[in-house]
This record gives C-alpha cells, sequence and structure tokens, in this order.
C-alpha cells in the first residue's frame, strides 16, 4: 500500500463515522428536511382542536367529563403529567417527543399526537 | 462477415487486439457477476462486487478507456444474462458502475498528478478499489433514493451499506494488488489474436 492507499483508507474511516454519527445518532441530523418535532396538536372533550409548539415550555390545563388533566411541555417534548382517568395509561405513555407519537386519555377525551416534519409511523391503525 | 447486397463485395470485420483483450475481460467479469448473483445478500444491494476485481486490474493493466469498456459491458450483458435488462436492479447497477467509473477516472488522473511531485502519492489497487467499492455504493443509493424510493427512511441503511462496500473494496483492493504482479509478469500472448493491421480494421 502506498502513502495515498493510507490516507484513502483513512478518509474512509472518517466518511464511516461521519456517515453513522449523521444517520444513526438519536438526533438523526442528517436525515434532508428533518428537525426535532415541532408541535402538539392536542384535542379535546369538547372537540376543539389546537396546535402548540414544542419549543415553548408550558403547563396546560384542559377539562374533559372526569374532571382537569394536566399536560406539560418541556424540553421539545409533551406528556401527561396528571389525569383524573382510572388506568392512567396516558400518563404510562411518557414523553412524546418525535413525529407521529400519541397518546391519549380516552375516559376524559383528551389526545395529543406530535406533529413534525418527519414521522415515525407512515400510518398506524388501532 | 457482412455480404452487402449492392455490391456483392465481402466487408470483414477484423477485432483489433484491444477488441479482444476487452472481450476476454469482460467474458471473465460477466462470469464472476452472474456466479456472485447466486450468492444470498443479507441486505438488499449488498453484493461482495468480487467483478470489479476484474475492471480494476484492468485500470491497472491497460487504463480507464479499458476499464470502462469491461464494466459497462458487464452491466449490459449481466443484466441480460440475468433478466434483470432495464429493470430497477439494472438502473442501480448501471449507476453504481457509471458512479465508480467516474470517480476511477478522476481519481486515475489525480494520483498521475501526484506521482509526479513524490513517487509515494500515487494511488495503489487498495486505494482505488476503496474508492471505487465506495463511488459504486454511492451512485447506486442515489439513484435509488432519487427514483426507487424517495423516502427518508432509507438514509437509514446507507451508513451499514457504506461499511460494506469499504469492506469489500478493501478486501478486493488487496485481490488486485496480489494479482497485478503475476498478471504484469505474463509474457502477452500473441497467438490470442489474429494478425491485426489497424484500430479500424474496416477493410473492403
Amino acid at each position: 500500500m502506498t502513502r495515498a492507499d493510507y490516507g484513502v483508507a483513512a478518509a474512509t474511516l472518517l466518511l464511516l463515522v461521519l456517515l453513522y454519527t449523521l444517520f444513526w445518532s438519536e438526533s438523526r441530523a442528517g436525515f434532508p428536511g428533518d428537525g426535532r418535532a415541532e408541535a402538539a396538536r392536542i384535542a379535546t372533550a369538547d372537540g376543539r382542536e389546537f396546535t402548540l409548539p414544542l419549543d415553548h415550555d408550558q403547563i396546560l390545563e384542559l377539562a374533559g367529563p372526569l374532571g382537569t388533566t394536566v399536560l406539560e411541555i418541556r424540553d421539545g417534548a409533551v406528556r401527561f403529567l396528571s389525569s383524573p382517568c382510572r388506568g392512567k395509561l396516558c400518563i404510562h405513555a411518557g414523553w412524546l417527543r418525535h413525529g407521529g407519537e400519541f397518546a391519549a386519555c380516552l375516559p376524559n377525551r383528551i389526545s395529543v399526537a406530535v406533529v413534525g416534519p418527519r414521522t415515525l409511523y407512515d400510518s398506524i391503525n388501532f | 462477415m457482412n455480404r452487402t447486397p449492392q455490391s456483392g463485395r465481402t466487408l470483414t470485420l477484423t477485432p483489433t487486439r484491444e477488441d479482444l483483450r476487452i472481450a476476454w475481460l469482460t467474458a471473465l467479469a460477466i462470469a464472476i457477476h452472474v456466479a456472485e448473483s447466486a450468492l444470498p445478500s443479507p441486505l438488499p444491494g449488498a453484493k461482495p462486487g468480487l467483478a470489479n476485481v476484474v475492471t480494476l486490474a484492468v485500470l491497472f493493466l491497460y487504463g480507464w478507456r479499458a476499464a470502462v469498456w469491461v464494466s459497462l459491458l458487464r452491466v449490459l450483458v449481466g443484466s441480460l444474462l440475468l433478466g434483470t435488462f432495464l429493470t430497477p436492479a439494472f438502473a442501480l447497477s448501471l449507476s453504481g458502475a457509471l458512479a465508480s467509473l467516474a470517480v476511477l477516472g478522476a481519481a486515475l488522473a489525480l494520483s498521475r498528478g501526484l506521482a509526479r511531485l513524490s513517487p509515494g502519492l500515487h494511488l495503489g489497487p487498495v486505494g482505488m478499489a476503496l474508492l471505487a467499492a465506495l463511488a459504486h455504493m454511492g451512485g447506486q443509493f442515489l439513484c435509488a433514493y432519487a427514483f426507487f424510493i424517495p423516502h427518508q427512511g432509507l438514509f437509514t441503511l446507507l451508513p451499514p451499506l457504506m461499511t460494506l462496500a469499504a469492506f469489500f473494496g478493501f478486501a478486493s483492493g488487496l485481490v488486485v494488488a496480489a494479482m497485478l504482479p503475476h498478471l504484469e509478469s505474463q509474457p502477452p500472448r500473441a497467438a490470442a489474436a489474429p494478425e491485426v493491421q489497424d484500430r479500424e480494421g474496416l477493410r473492403p
């Protein structure tokens, strides 16, 4: 192997490291047109639907048929903080961060979906 | 032999020695290409690319033009034999071959320029094979993304595919490096080609 060959081999290794950091890291920064998820689309019991940006930290109190459900938006993610329902499935869903992630409190009829430029799923069926 | 109806005279197309050489080497590359297509592949698009060993050996022995002929003829005839002509597989194969040939041409020119500065700076078989393999995979990948699967999820496949390409490129580079001394010491086989006068070889 010549010196130039070693140079090419080193450049190849660098390229591979770059590719893995771009496409296999948590931030997935290399995907074209990607960013973090940007907004939470929230649907409430009275049929209203609104969208809130995730880069703005806040606590939301939403009224439902059972009582008040509290949502928290922090650090680009959204979660159910508390809900008067029985199963607490919505709270166990945890932080929603990526486009396409979804959680709902069916008893209190409130749902949250993260909408972003990139979605995790093409479609979901229940 | 062609018999032209107007004149009734015989036209003989005589292949030059270079034509025959390219035909032989292409036949070898096609054989490897077809044999390799029988190997199962864990990832779509991941193949050892052993036929490129022939392309690289031709590049070092006979230059870039001959390598272009061998590589493109191999893609064309290989696809005809495998029944993939004009299918997506053919488009991927062709785009990969074109990309690697373009990079090989540029690398060869650059390597010759650098070798004038310092002899240790020219690219050997391993460097060339690495570049060719990465360019092949890159070209294929871009073709797949542009025409067949324009979905961003495809990029998740790029790092492992490139890793495989680098690995197989390195391996085939070592194979070429081991082959070349034997090939270069081989005396030219005069018997392989019949007497040939000129490149065009079209005699009335």
